[in-house]
């Protein structure tokens, strides 16, 4: 193990002026106004918009709070560090890989090591059942979030190209589209052009010039490692920083493992673990942002006899409908040189494939992003996804630098038999293992071949010869589905929970369907609305 | 085996390793020993993986498998958690180790004697079958699920060896990248510290 890691100088509890390596001097180890349970991206949002509007505000993670000089480093096998690598149990027919491919722990969650491509939704996406009859459509309307888009884009300033040809947006982003692009960016934009398909350069929560003391990106390529230089957004570098000078409590290394009710039926507070020892946070209000997997693990551990089947779940709906997007990597081999290690990931997009349309024979879309590889994931998803290893395993990755690739963000229809669920198998914190239970459905797969097919098109029109496809996955979304009708969701329309007034779930676990493109955007513009909507409560006291 | 391995014979990514940040070097410097003596694997299970790794990242060399094994048994014997574990699968520590030992049954019940002592050809059909879910039938599979013990073997053998500085030099890439990055990114541009090919080849 490198000697020098820091994790913030090894504190746990932090705020304005003070750090601590124990919690022996908590700001609010009294009881806050609201107890936020997770500082990823959803998180984060919510303790700068709270904390900014007045409240005492406590933020409990349960990884470290990462020092990106010291703790981050241009390597891919050192920096799986930044996932959730507590293991989780998986069924279902295709069951989902974890840890890095999807889950993030410590301050920022996800958003330390995601790729920052940063996609708005289409309108189309919350009224699919409206518009497609499948699924259901969502308590807001793209209306309700435009503001909120529009906000979290000017925070982080957002980089973008002029116009943007999809969708209810058309541009112009706050910072100016990021050039020069890499060469796999060039090819994709290359081989769509030929075919008459649009793309454009990727909007990305990166920048592009200098930004709040911070620099623009210098394409070293490692955003999945966490960004050393500080130029990819994260709320472990922007919203918690702030959200402690406006006076918020970040305890990170900090697991909550119960979410305690009192007689009323409200939440009290919760409970958590600190290096084996147990600790309590009273709160007037408390937000879940514990995103997909360990939010329904947290309301289902926490039964008591008022709530037998777990917390807000009176429909019955906590850890069902879990969605991903299917994220399949399409691969074709050119005569030249592509150098996939080169540059930000993902710096050329396409929206052409996102809505439905009849004669594709399925409905809703997908995204396509150009996106780089390194060879630890080349290899890794090769050997375990796609089954190939020894001499032909070695052929290809001779060849690394000759591959050019583009990866699926396909949208994943809800499906109750998708679920997260409690296993008999105890974690070293005593809590039950969840089960993550995924099955692609029919729609899901025939959108799949669509998209491997005109990806594979793109390819071959830019040169390449198509060369092999890895079945993968990205982000997850649902397990507390939002919605008006308490006896089919978990949260209404502000995140707040049907069943008990005092508790929030904001997150990605609130998605209603999965949208076609990457999730993060629409994840913050959410939170930002949930603090508002508290915000505007409070005034009504 | 030990055909072209590389399409870029003068490329030393370790030439580089002053331009990378200090925590990055260190990481990576680590991996080309001395390794300390293994934590979990015993000796015979050592062999084994070290074997096995030959046939998977398709390579003899001692130095380089040496790291995939110190990486091997660095994952088995840490506390961290395993990501994802399909249901009806034993924790890697037990997949593995008795994972071993029903190969050892399976090569001697197959063909006389264990996995060491048999023919190249005969490990690698019985690799081949473990991948595949296929070996011949032993109560063993019960309890150990081959394809499960396939890909945990394959998949951590790979992470460690696309990770050893020699493989990365041999396959081209850039490697470490902080503070320097990139300034050439586009098609048909390097910058000039990256791997050139031999100017012979087409
Ligand atoms: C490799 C990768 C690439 C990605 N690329 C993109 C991209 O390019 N664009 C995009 O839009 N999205 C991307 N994503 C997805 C993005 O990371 C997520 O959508 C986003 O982080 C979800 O936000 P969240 O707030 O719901 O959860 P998270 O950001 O995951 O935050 C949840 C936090 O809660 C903490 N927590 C969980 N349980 C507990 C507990 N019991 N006690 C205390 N703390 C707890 C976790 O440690 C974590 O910090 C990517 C994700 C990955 C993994
Ligand atoms: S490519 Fe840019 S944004 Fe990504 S890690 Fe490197 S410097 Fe940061």
């Amino acid at each position: 193990m490198p000697t020098n890691h820091d994790y913030v100088l090894h504190n746990c509890d932090h705020y304005d002026g003070h750090r601590y390596n124990h919690l022996d001097k908590r700001k609010y180890g009294d009881g806050a106004d609201i107890c936020i349970v997770g500082s990823g991206a959803a998180g984060g949002v919510l303790a700068y918009e709270l904390s900014k509007a007045g409240f005492e505000v406590v933020v409990i993670e349960a990884g470290p709070f990462w020092n990106p000089q010291t703790d981050f480093a241009s390597d891919e096998l050192s920096m799986q560090s930044l996932a959730w690598n507590d293991t989780r149990l998986v069924a279902g027919s295709d069951p989902l890989g974890m840890g890095h491919n999807n889950s993030g722990r410590g301050v920022g969650g996800g958003t330390v090591h995601f790729t920052g491509v940063f996609y708005r939704f289409h309108e189309s996406d919350f009224r699919v059942k409206t518009l497609d009859g499948v699924a259901d459509d969502w308590p807001i309307t793209y209306q309700d979030l435009e503001p909120y888009y529009e906000k979290i884009e000017k925070d982080i300033a957002v980089s973008g190209p002029k116009h943007f040809p999809w969708g209810p947006f058309q541009g112009p982003y706050p910072y100016p589209e990021r050039e020069p692009i890499s060469a796999n960016a060039q090819v994709f934009r290359e081989g769509c052009e030929r075919l008459g398909i649009r793309s454009t350069v990727a909007p990305l929560a990166i920048l592009s010039a200098p930004f709040d003391g911070r620099p623009p990106c210098i394409n070293r390529g490692f955003c999945n490692q966490g960004c050393k230089p500080n130029a990819k957004f994260s709320t472990l570098i922007h919203h918690i920083p702030k959200a402690i000078g406006h006076g918020a409590e970040v305890l990170s290394d900090c697991m909550v493992t119960h979410v305690k009710v009192d007689k009323s039926g409200e939440v009290e507070g919760v409970t958590f673990v600190h290096d084996g020892k147990e600790y309590f946070q009273k709160a007037k209000i408390t937000i879940l942002s514990a995103f997909c997997i360990e939010t329904p693990r947290l309301l289902l551990n926490s039964a008591c006899p008022q709530f037998p089947d777990g917390l807000a779940n009176s429909s019955g709906m906590v850890g069902k409908e879990l969605m991903t997007h299917s994220g399949h990597d399409i691969f074709a081999k050119f005569h030249d040189e592509v150098r996939l290690y080169k540059g930000t990931p993902v710096l050329a997009v396409s929206q052409e494939f996102y809505e439905t349309d009849a004669s594709r024979g399925f409905v809703r879309g997908y995204t396509f992003n150009a996106h780089g590889a390194r060879p630890l994931g080349l290899a890794k998803n090769l050997v375990s996804k796609a089954g190939i290893w020894g001499q032909k395993l070695y052929d290809i990755m001779r060849d690394y630098n000759f591959h050019a690739q583009i990866t699926l963000v396909g949208e994943v229809l809800p499906d109750k038999n998708n679920t997260v669920t409690l296993s008999n198998e105890k974690d070293e914190y005593g809590m039950p293992r969840p089960v993550v239970t995924f099955s692609y459905g029919g729609n899901d797969n025939k959108l799949i071949a669509h998209a491997v097919q005109k990806a594979n098109e793109i390819l071959t029109a830019a040169g390449g010869q198509p060369s092999f496809v890895t079945p993968d996955t990205g982000h997850l979304m649902g397990t507390c589905r939002m919605g008006n009708d308490p006896s089919t969701s978990v949260v209404d329309h502000s995140c707040r929970s049907h069943d008990i007034p005092n508790l929030y779930i904001c997150s990605a676990a609130a998605f209603v369907t999965s949208g076609g493109c990457n999730p993060t955007e629409t994840v913050m513009a959410l939170a930002a609305r949930t603090a508002d909507h508290i915000i505007e409560e409070a005034k009504k006291l | 085996m030990q055909e072209i391995r590389t399409r870029y014979p003068g490329y030393d990514i370790l030439k580089e390793e002053d331009h990378w940040d200090e925590h990055t070097r260190e990481i990576v410097l680590k991996r080309l020993g001395p390794f300390p003596e293994h934590k979990f694997l015993k000796h015979h299970e050592a062999q084994m993986i070290f074997t096995i790794a030959q046939h998977i990242v398709y390579d003899h060399r001692k130095e380089i498998l040496d790291y995939v094994l110190h990486h091997m048994d660095n994952t088995l014997s840490s506390p961290v958690g395993e990501d994802q574990r399909k249901t009806g699968t034993p924790e890697q520590k037990v997949l593995i180790r008795e994972g071993l030992k029903a190969i050892d049954k399976l090569a001697k019940k197959q063909y006389g004697p264990p996995f060491l002592e048999i023919s190249i050809e005969q490990q690698l059909s019985i690799l081949t079958a473990l991948h595949k879910g296929l070996a011949p039938p032993m109560k063993e599979w019960q309890t150990i699920p081959q394809k499960a013990l396939f890909k945990k073997l394959a998949t951590t053998m790979v992470s460690a060896y696309y990770s050893h500085p020699t493989v990365w030099s041999e396959i081209g890439y850039g490697g470490p990248a902080y503070p320097r990055g990139y300034v050439r990114v586009e098609r048909g541009l390097t910058d000039p510290w990256e791997a050139k090919r031999d100017a012979n080849e087409s």
